[in-house]
C-alpha cells in the first residue's frame, strides 16, 4: 500500500503547492492552529452568551459537517474526475495498470483523504487549543479528549457520506428509502421521547462521558457504514459509447435572450449528464444542512427559535453559494482559450446559471421556515438567505475568479473569505435579533456584491488562467 | 512582403526560468511555417502568447496587424487555434461542441460545414458521442475541425499530428498544404523534423528559449542533405 499511498500524497501536495505556492499552502495548518489558540482565550469572554456545552456542540457539529463536505467533495470530485476524463483519471488508471484490486485502491484513496484533512484541519486546531490550555491552565485532559472526539466527528461525517454515496451509485431508490427512513426515525425520537437525535451523536456523548462503552459505540458507528461502503463499492469500468440527442441547438434557441447562451447550455449539460446535480444537491447541500439544523436546535435552550432560524438562513446562504463550484468544476483549460470569449463573459454566464440554481435553497429554507412554525417570517428569512448567497458568491468571484476550489488551500484567500463573511454574519445576526424584519435589509448586500463582481472582472480578465 | 505574425523581442519568464528569450519572428502570409525545437524549448509558450492565453513578460506580438496584448479577443476571433492539450468539453457530444463553437463564433450553416469535416476526417459515426468517450485520435480530429470550421486566414497549431495514425497524418498534411495554397497561413509547432521537412515552406528553430534560426526551408535543403543534419548542428553547438 505504501508505494501507491505515497504517490497519491505526493500528487496531492504537488497539485496544491503548484497552484498556490508551497508557502501559502504550508501556512494553512499554521493558520488553523492560530485560530484554535486564540479562540481558546475567547472562551471566558463569551461564556455569558454561549455556554461551554454549547460551544462544544457547535465545534463537534462543525467537524461533522466538515467530514460530510470533505467526503462529498472528495468522492464526488473523484467521480467528476472519473467521468470527465473517462478512463484517464489516476484512480481508474491505476486500477488497470497496477496489479491491485479497485477496492484496494479506493481504500487507499479514502485513507489519503482522511490523513490529509486530519493534518490540515483537525490536528492544528487541537494543537492550538492544547497550547492555549497550557498557557491558561485548563485541565490538559480536555484538549486531548477534544482532539479524539473531533477526529471521530470528522470521520463519522466522512464514513456516513461514503456509505450514502456508494448506495447512491448502486441505486438511487435505495438511497431515497434510507434517507426517508432515517428522517422518520429521527422524527419518531423527537416526538415520542422528546429527544433531539443530534444529542445522541456518539462523538458528542463520548466527549461528555468518556468511557469504554461510549468509545466502543463511537467506533462501531464509524466502522459499520465504512465497511458497508467498501463492500458496496463497485468501480465504473464500463466503456460506453452511448449516443446522445443533440440538446445544444434547441436549448440555445430557447435561451436566445441571454448573451452567449451556449456557455450556459454547456454548464447545464455538464451538471445534468455527469449526474452531479442530484448527487451534489443531496450530499453537498441537503444532508449537511439537515444535520446542522438538528445540531443548532440543541442550542434552543439558550437562543430562541427565531434566532435559530435566521442563523440557519445565513448558513444556508453560505452553503448555497458553494453551488458556484458545481458549475466551474467541469471546465478545462482549452475550452475557452481557443475561442473569442474573455473571462468576464464566462463568469457572467456562470452567474446566470447560479441564479437559476438558487431555486433550490429558496425552496429548502421556505420548507425549514414552515417546519419551524415561523411562516410569518418567511419573507425576511428568504431575502436573507438569497442575499447572503449572492454576496458570498461575489466574494468568491473576486477572490478566485473561475477557480473557486483555490479557497480551500490558500491561507491568504481563506482569511479574507472568512473575514468578509464573518463581518456580515455578525451584522445580520445582531440586527435580526433586535428586529426579525431587518432581515429584509440584507438586500443591501447586493451593492457590495455588485462591486466585488466588478472588481473580480477587472482582476481576472488579464490574469493568466493557468488553472482556468 | 506581407506578414501575418511579427514579434518584437518577445520574452516570457516563469519565475527565474526564461522560457522564451527576446524572440523576433516574422511569418509571411501564405507560408506553412514550422516552429521547431526539442521539448521544453518554448514552442507552446510562444503560441500561447500569440493567442492571448498568457501575457508576455516583455516585448510585443502582432497577429494579423493586431497587438495581441491589447486585443486578444479580436485576435482569437480571426484565427483558429489547436492547443497542445486537446480537451473538448467532456459532456457535450461532438456535434453539440461544434454548435457551441458556431454560436460563439457566429458561424452560419454549421451543419453543412460540419458534415464536410465528418466526411473528410471520417468520424461521422462519432457525431452524437460524448467528447469524454472519444479516443485521443478522434478528439484531435474534432479539435482540427473546430480550428478550421470558420475558415480562418491564419491558424496556430501546437503539435498537430501527434495522435494520428499514419493514414490520417498523410491526410492532414495534404490538407495543410492545400490550405496554404488558398493564400492562408499556418503556424505549426512540432518536434517532428521529418514532418517539417516534408511540408513546411519556412521554419524557425528554437532552443532553450533562444531563436537560433529563421528562414526558408529550400535554402536549408540547398546546403544540407536533411533538415535533421542542420538542426542538430545548430542545437548541439
Ligand atoms: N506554467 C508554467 N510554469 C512554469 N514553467 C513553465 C510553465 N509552462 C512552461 N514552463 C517551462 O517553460 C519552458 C518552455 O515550455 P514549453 O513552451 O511548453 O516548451 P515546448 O512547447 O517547446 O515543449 C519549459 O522549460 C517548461 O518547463
Ligand atoms: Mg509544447
Amino acid at each position: 500500500m505504501s508505494g501507491l499511498f505515497l504517490n497519491m500524497i505526493k500528487e496531492e501536495w504537488r497539485i496544491h503547492s503548484t497552484m498556490f505556492g508551497s508557502l501559502n499552502f504550508a501556512l494553512f495548518p499554521v493558520l488553523i492552529c492560530a485560530i484554535g489558540f486564540m479562540g481558546t482565550f475567547l472562551i471566558p469572554l463569551i461564556q455569558n452568551t454561549l455556554t461551554l456545552t454549547d460551544l462544544v456542540i457547535l465545534i463537534h457539529a462543525n467537524y461533522l459537517m466538515l467530514g460530510l463536505m470533505v467526503g462529498a467533495f472528495g468522492l464526488l470530485g473523484n467521480e467528476v474526475m472519473n467521468r470527465r476524463f473517462g478512463q484517464a483519471s489516476l484512480l481508474a488508471y491505476s486500477a488497470r495498470t497496477l496489479p491491485l484490486t479497485p477496492r484496494y485502491i479506493f481504500l487507499t484513496f479514502v485513507l489519503k483523504d482522511t490523513l490529509y484533512y486530519f493534518f490540515l484541519w483537525i490536528l492544528p486546531l487541537g494543537a492550538g487549543f492544547f497550547i492555549a490550555s497550557l498557557v491558561i491552565g485548563i485541565d490538559l485532559m480536555i484538549p486531548l479528549r477534544l482532539l479524539v472526539t473531533l477526529t471521530f466527528s470528522f470521520l463519522s461525517g466522512m464514513s456516513c457520506i461514503f456509505f450514502l454515496s456508494t448506495v447512491y451509485e448502486r441505486s438511487a431508490r435505495l438511497l431515497g428509502i434510507i434517507l426517508v427512513l432515517s428522517g422518520l426515525i429521527g422524527s419518531f425520537y423527537t416526538i415520542y421521547y422528546g429527544i433531539n437525535p443530534a444529542s445522541l451523536f456518539p462523538a458528542l456523548l463520548l466527549f461528555t462521558t468518556f468511557n469504554v462503552k461510549n468509545l466502543f459505540l463511537t467506533l462501531l458507528t464509524l466502522i459499520i457504514p465504512f465497511i458497508a461502503a467498501l463492500l458496496l463499492y463497485s468501480p465504473d469500468t464500463r466503456n460506453t459509447t452511448k449516443i446522445y440527442e443533440n440538446k445544444m441547438k434547441p436549448l440555445i434557441h430557447r435561451l436566445r435572450f441571454i448573451p452567449y447562451p451556449s456557455l450556459m447550455v454547456k454548464d447545464m449539460l455538464d451538471l445534468w449528464r455527469s449526474g452531479s446535480i442530484i448527487g451534489q444537491v443531496i450530499f453537498s447541500f441537503f444532508v449537511p444542512l439537515v444535520v446542522i439544523w438538528f445540531f443548532l436546535s440543541l442550542l434552543d435552550e439558550y437562543i430562541s427559535i427565531l434566532q435559530l432560524l435566521f442563523t440557519f438562513a445565513m448558513i444556508t446562504g453560505i452553503i448555497a453559494s458553494t453551488m458556484y463550484t458545481w458549475i466551474t468544476m467541469f471546465d478545462s483549460l482549452s475550452i475557452y482559450t481557443v475561442l473569442p470569449v474573455d473571462v468576464p463573459v464566462v463568469i457572467k454566464s456562470k452567474i446566470t446559471l447560479f441564479s437559476l440554481l438558487q431555486v433550490i435553497p429558496a425552496l429548502f429554507i421556505s420548507g425549514i421556515c414552515l417546519f419551524a412554525g415561523e411562516g410569518a417570517y418567511l419573507f425576511p428569512v428568504l431575502v436573507l438567505t438569497l442575499s447572503v448567497s449572492f454576496y458570498v458568491l461575489a466574494v468568491m468571484i473576486w477572490l478566485t475568479g473561475l477557480s473557486p476550489s483555490v479557497l480551500v488551500y490558500s491561507a491568504r484567500v481563506m482569511v479574507l473569505y472568512f473575514l468578509l463573511i464573518g463581518l456580515i454574519l455578525a451584522i445580520f445576526s445582531s440586527l435580526t435579533m433586535i428586529n426579525p424584519w431587518s432581515g429584509i435589509g440584507a438586500v443591501l448586500l447586493f451593492i457590495p456584491a455588485y462591486e466585488f463582481i466588478k472588481l473580480g472582472f477587472r482582476r481576472w480578465d488579464r490574469v493568466e488562467q493557468g488553472i482556468f | 512582403m506581407e506578414y501575418v505574425i511579427i514579434t518584437h523581442n518577445l520574452t516570457k519568464f516563469y519565475g527565474n526560468l526564461i522560457a522564451v528569450n527576446s524572440v523576433n519572428l516574422s511569418v509571411r502570409k501564405g507560408s506553412l511555417f514550422g516552429l521547431l525545437g526539442p521539448n521544453g524549448s518554448g514552442k507552446t509558450t510562444i503560441i500561447k502568447m500569440l493567442t492571448g492565453q498568457i501575457l508576455p513578460s516583455s516585448g510585443k506580438g502582432d497577429v494579423l496587424g493586431i497587438d495581441v496584448v491589447s486585443d486578444p479577443i479580436k485576435v482569437r476571433t480571426l484565427v483558429g487555434i489547436i492547443p497542445e492539450q486537446e480537451t473538448p468539453p467532456s459532456f457535450l457530444t461532438v456535434m453539440e461542441y461544434l454548435d457551441f463553437v458556431a454560436e460563439i463564433r457566429k458561424i452560419p450553416e454549421i451543419e453543412k460545414k460540419a458534415a464536410w469535416w465528418f466526411n473528410y476526417l471520417d468520424f461521422e459515426d462519432k457525431k452524437h458521442v460524448l467528447c469524454k468517450d472519444l479516443s485521443r485520435g478522434t478528439r484531435q480530429k474534432l479539435m482540427l475541425t473546430q480550428a478550421f470550421i470558420h475558415e480562418p486566414e491564419l491558424a496556430l497549431i501546437d503539435e498537430p499530428l501527434i495522435n494520428f495514425d499514419p493514414i490520417m497524418q498523410a491526410k492532414v498534411k495534404e490538407f495543410f498544404v492545400s490550405y496554404v495554397q488558398k493564400n492562408n497561413t499556418l503556424f505549426l509547432s512540432t518536434h517532428l523534423l521529418e514532418t517539417a521537412e516534408e511540408i513546411c515552406s519556412d521554419i524557425a528553430i528554437l532552443h532553450k528559449g533562444d531563436l537560433l534560426y529563421s528562414g526558408s526551408m529550400s535554402k536549408i535543403l540547398e546546403e544540407n542533405r536533411h533538415l535533421s543534419e542542420f538542426f542538430l548542428s545548430l542545437v548541439r553547438r
